[in-house]
Parts: C-alpha cells; sequence; structure tokens
C-alpha cells in the first residue's frame, strides 16, 4: 500500500469534531457511570426514607428534598469528582502536547470538555428527577400508606432542577478550569471538597449566596430575591468565567 | 522551494536557564535531518517551539514557508509529530486513538488502514494500547504523526524502547521515507549510530546551541582520514614514518596514520606502505578507519564545551 494520499494540506478544523471526540472520550471513561450513580444515590436515600416514616407527604416536599440533597451536597461532589475525571483523560497519559500540537484552535479542545460536562450534569439532573419520581411512585406502591398526597408537580419540579443546573455553571467553570489547569488531581478535589464543606457548615451563612458551591442550594431559597441573584451569579458568572478560561489555557503553555 | 523548517536566532528561556540559545537550522525538503544532542542539550525545547507548544523569548521558527509564531494552524497542517509524550488513551485500541485523531484532523477513515499497514501495526489494530510493548507504542506515534501524510514529520527520539529488530526497521523506514512520501523528516535522538546510518543532514546541539550543521557526507568529507597500521616494531615504525613526513600516533597495539582531508587514502596508504617496508619493517595490517559521525560529533560538542 503507498503511504501517499491525495491531501497536501490537511482541512480547516471543526468545533463539531472537537465535540464528537469528546464524547467518544466520554461513552468510554467512568463519567457515565458516575452520572448513573450520583443520582441514584439521592433516589435511594429517598426511597428509604419514605418507607421508614408511616404518614403520607405532600409530592412537593420529597421532591423538594431529593433536590435539595442534590443540590446542597451531591451536585458540588459530582462536579469535583467528574471535572477532575474529565481533565485526567489528558493530564493522564500526558497527552495535552499531542493534542496542542495538532492544527485544532486549542479553544475548541476545552470549550468541547465544557459541553462535556455541562452535558453530563445536564443528564444527572434529568435522571435525578426521573428516578426520585421513581424513587417516590415504587415505595408508595410496596406501602400504599404513604403514597403522596396531591399534584406531583412535574412542571415545577422539573423547573427547580433546571434553575439548579443553571445556577451550578459557575461551580462547573471553577472546578474545571482548576481541573484542567493543574495535572495532579489534587488542586481539584482540595478546593471541591473544601468548598462543599464550607457549603455545608455554613448553609444559611449569607455569602452562601455568591460561594460557588453554594449558589445552587440557594434556589430553593424562601427568598426569591436571594433565588435570583444566586441564578444570576452562578448562570451569567459561569459563562463570563467559562470565556476567561478558554483564552487562559488555550493561550498557556503546557511545559 | 522553502527549506521544510528552518529558526532564525530561535531562543527560549526558562527562568534564567537558557535552553535553547540563538538556534539557526534550515532542513532542507526530503531530507532525514539528524537531530543530536544529548540529553538536555535542548532538542525537545526546539522541537516544541517548531510546533508552536512554546513561544520563543526570541527569533522565529517556520514550516514549509509558514510561521509558526503568527499562523500556528495553517503550519501545524503541514507537520506530523511523534512527541515523548506519546498521549495514547490507554483503555482505547490502537485504531480507536488514531480515529480519535483522525476526527480532529477530518480525515477519511481509510487513513487509520494506511497508517497501520505503513508502520506494521495492522494485526495489533484492535488490541487496547495498555496491552502494546513500548515498541508497539512507538509505532503507533509514528502511525499517528503519519495521519493525512503531511509533508513534514518531527519524531523525537523514535527507537526509543525498540528492540534491535525494531531500531534496524525503523532506520529503513526512515531512510525510504523522502523517496516514497516526498515527506522532510526530522529526527532527533542522542544515538550518534542510528543517525549515522539514516540521516542526509544533521544539527548538532550542545548546551542550547547549534554547533554544526551540514549534509552529512560533505561534513564527514572534511574529517582527516586515519589508517590503522599493525607491525611487530610499532616505535620503529612510528620514528620512519614521521622522518617521511607522515602524521602518526602511537594506538594500542596498532598505529594511526593521519592524512589530510582530501587527500587520497589508498594512495597515501600505498606510500607508508613503501616507506615502512623499505625499512625492512614487517607491515601485517593496513585497515583505513570508517570516518565516524562520533568524531564530528565529539569535535562539534566538545569545542562548544570549552566555550561554556
Amino acid at each position: 500500500m503507498s503511504d501517499q494520499v491525495a491531501v497536501a494540506s490537511l482541512p480547516r478544523a471543526r468545533f463539531s469534531a472537537a465535540l464528537a471526540v469528546e464524547a467518544a472520550k466520554l461513552r468510554r471513561s467512568l463519567a457515565l457511570l458516575l452520572a448513573l450513580v450520583a443520582p441514584s444515590l439521592v433516589a435511594v436515600f429517598v426511597f428509604f426514607n419514605l418507607l421508614r416514616v408511616d404518614k403520607a407527604q405532600p409530592w412537593a416536599v420529597t421532591l423538594q428534598t431529593s433536590a435539595a440533597i442534590w443540590a446542597f451536597f451531591m451536585l458540588p461532589m459530582s462536579v469535583t469528582a467528574l471535572t477532575a475525571l474529565v481533565a485526567s483523560t489528558e493530564h493522564g497519559p500526558r497527552a495535552w502536547d499531542h493534542l496542542r500540537a495538532l492544527p485544532v484552535p486549542r479553544w475548541h479542545l476545552y470549550a468541547a470538555k465544557i459541553i462535556g460536562v455541562l452535558t453530563v450534569v445536564a443528564g444527572m439532573s434529568l435522571a435525578l428527577g426521573l428516578l426520585t419520581v421513581g424513587a417516590i411512585q415504587l415505595a408508595a406502591w410496596l406501602k400504599p400508606a404513604i403514597a403522596p398526597i396531591g399534584e406531583p408537580g412535574l412542571v415545577e419540579h422539573a423547573v427547580l432542577l433546571l434553575h439548579i443546573f443553571a445556577a451550578a455553571w459557575l461551580l462547573v467553570g471553577l472546578q474545571l478550569w482548576i481541573a484542567l489547569r493543574y495535572s495532579s488531581f489534587v488542586p481539584a478535589l482540595a478546593v471541591g471538597i473544601g468548598g462543599t464543606f464550607f457549603a455545608v457548615v455554613a448553609t444559611s451563612a449569607r455569602i452562601g449566596a455568591v460561594l460557588p458551591w453554594q449558589i445552587p442550594v440557594n434556589q430553593l431559597a424562601a427568598d426569591p430575591d436571594r433565588a435570583n441573584l444566586a441564578l444570576a451569579l452562578g448562570g451569567i458568572g459561569g459563562v463570563l468565567l467559562m470565556m476567561v478560561m478558554l483564552r487562559s489555557l488555550s493561550r498557556r503553555e503546557v511545559v | 522551494m522553502p527549506p521544510a523548517l528552518q529558526t532564525i536566532g530561535l531562543t527560549r528561556r526558562f527562568g534564567n536557564r537558557t535552553a535553547v540559545n540563538e538556534v539557526s537550522l534550515t532542513v532542507p525538503a526530503r531530507s532525514v535531518y539528524g537531530f543530536l544532542g544529548r540529553n538536555g542539550a535542548g532538542k525537545t525545547t526546539t522541537l516544541k517551539l517548531l510546533l508552536g507548544l512554546l513561544r520563543p523569548d526570541a527569533g522565529s521558527a517556520w514550516i514549509d514557508g509558514i510561521d509558526v509564531g503568527r499562523d500556528r494552524l495553517a503550519a501545524a497542517r503541514r507537520v506530523g509529530a511523534l512527541l515523548e509524550a506519546h498521549g495514547f488513551y490507554g483503555h482505547l485500541s490502537g485504531r480507536e486513538n488514531l480515529d480519535l485523531s483522525r476526527r480532529l484532523l477530518r480525515l477519511p477513515v481509510a487513513e487509520i488502514d494506511r497508517v497501520l499497514d505503513i508502520t506494521g501495526l495492522t494485526p495489533h489494530g484492535r488490541r487496547r494500547v495498555a496491552d502494546y510493548s513500548l515498541g508497539m507504542r512507538q509505532r503507533l506515534g509514528l502511525a499517528r504523526a503519519m495521519l493525512g501524510a503531511p509533508p513534514v514529520l518531527l519524531l523525537d527520539e523514535p527507537t526509543n524502547g525498540l528492540d534491535p529488530e525494531g531500531i534496524a526497521d525503523m532506520r529503513h523506514f526512515l531512510r525510504e521515507l523522502p523517496e516514497r512520501s516526498g515527506a522532510t523528516v526530522l529526527v532527533s535522538s542522542h544515538l550518534l549510530g542510528e543517525i549515522e546510518q539514516t540521516a542526509t543532514h544533521i544539527g548538532i546541539l550542545s548546551h542550547g546551541r547549534l554547533v554544526l550543521e551540514g549534509e552529512l557526507a560533505s561534513l564527514t568529507a572534511g574529517l582527516a582520514t586515519t589508517v590503522c597500521v599493525e607491525t611487530d616494531q610499532p616505535e620503529l615504525a612510528a620514528n620512519i614514518a614521521r622522518e617521511h613526513g607522515f602524521e602518526v600516533d602511537r594506538g594500542e597495539p596498532a598505529l594511526i596514520a593521519r592524512f589530510a582531508p582530501g587527500e587520497d587514502e589508498r594512495r597515501a596508504a600505498a606510500a607508508l606502505n613503501r616507506v615502512l617496508c623499505a625499512a625492512d619493517i614487517a607491515v601485517h595490517a593496513l585497515a583505513p578507519q570508517k570516518l565516524s559521525l562520533e568524531a564530528l560529533y565529539q569535535s562539534a560538542a566538545g569545542m562548544e564545551s570549552a566555550h561554556v
């Protein structure tokens, strides 16, 4: 076979190619397992917690409990683990030199990672909603006395999960930036665990509305202004942070 | 036609240390350029500068006439690289690893079969890279560098980890590459013997400086040729040879006669033999010494070391 091909120069890169490659890497990584396990744990808790009580509760209460556990602890911890995992795909085999030497704009590589992580987190949020509803119905089937009261209010719950997801963009951007910036997973894990710790021990702190790890749970705040501020900070702040991150990582030398 | 690769005054510092110091190299198109230097001489840094992975503190790097600093993407479309850190995903097969790069480069699927075939990895393409030997990874890296048949290949220590048979295959492959595909190959190595058998041109880097560059044949032609003389009276033979104007050193156990660069080595050896025989000295071996790249390297790197 000849090693001559018709092309004299390689074609121009397309962002869709970087996205497809990132999706292929994600499909063959443990990210999808994490995406399934994290919301499942919340649903399992909801299921056994319902079996523990004897009195029926409204749908909204149980769904909010699930969303609160998710936003409060499981989401920041999952984002910490997921971003570290996604970054280690390249750090582990020292793939950055190869990727960054390719005739592909470097921001394509990093933006594909952002979209990949956000897609997985969106999938986790969807899975949380579906698994929680499934857990409630299974518990009600096993123990009819605790069958939830009233209308499920699934649309409102979906909107709440969507807000939590949007508010988490600042958290995703920050954790992903640290994970991509340092080849060791330790800084990203330390920051993620530390941030989640303070979010848990200082839940009602005023600063919580601006703390990236606590912004998502603020979507459950009784004060709508606080929830809206947190959503704006998390969503718009996340987009801005990701843009700065793309510029910084693309220009940075990996020595 | 511009040189396939060129650097002009390329300089890169890391803190106080100058890793690459005003390197101006020229790699002619369709040549196999041996980029020599000991570990830490600055070879990998130079390659990273050529690939746009590092930014120079001064100077410029050009690939196929394209300034890497001004248009990295256009320059990168003309080059394939095998780097020290392969960056393969161990849980994926060789074929899947190549496919990821192929998709980023927007090449047809048939490219994978082509490069696997060239590097002899077709039977192993579906095995996980984690199960590959170091030599197989090296060949997979070469296959990936050749995706899209770029006109310039940069290979950083391509024989690392290869067994003797693999080294011989790589040597054969590199020697034939310019003729088969029209590609220009820059091979960085610290193995002089390998480069000597492969390269048409060489550049020697020492302490970050390019201390010698040129066509290998021309450079070795400029060296003094030597002949090893074996006799049972070496001391007397050395004195008589010197009396007749020959430059002779005492080696162990033979004498080493040096002839001026360009001098006809056969004619000079015959004249020396005549002188010794006329003095009734029994000569039992008269063997021309092969001109080696090592002599060039030692001479160039040694001179640079003396200046550092």
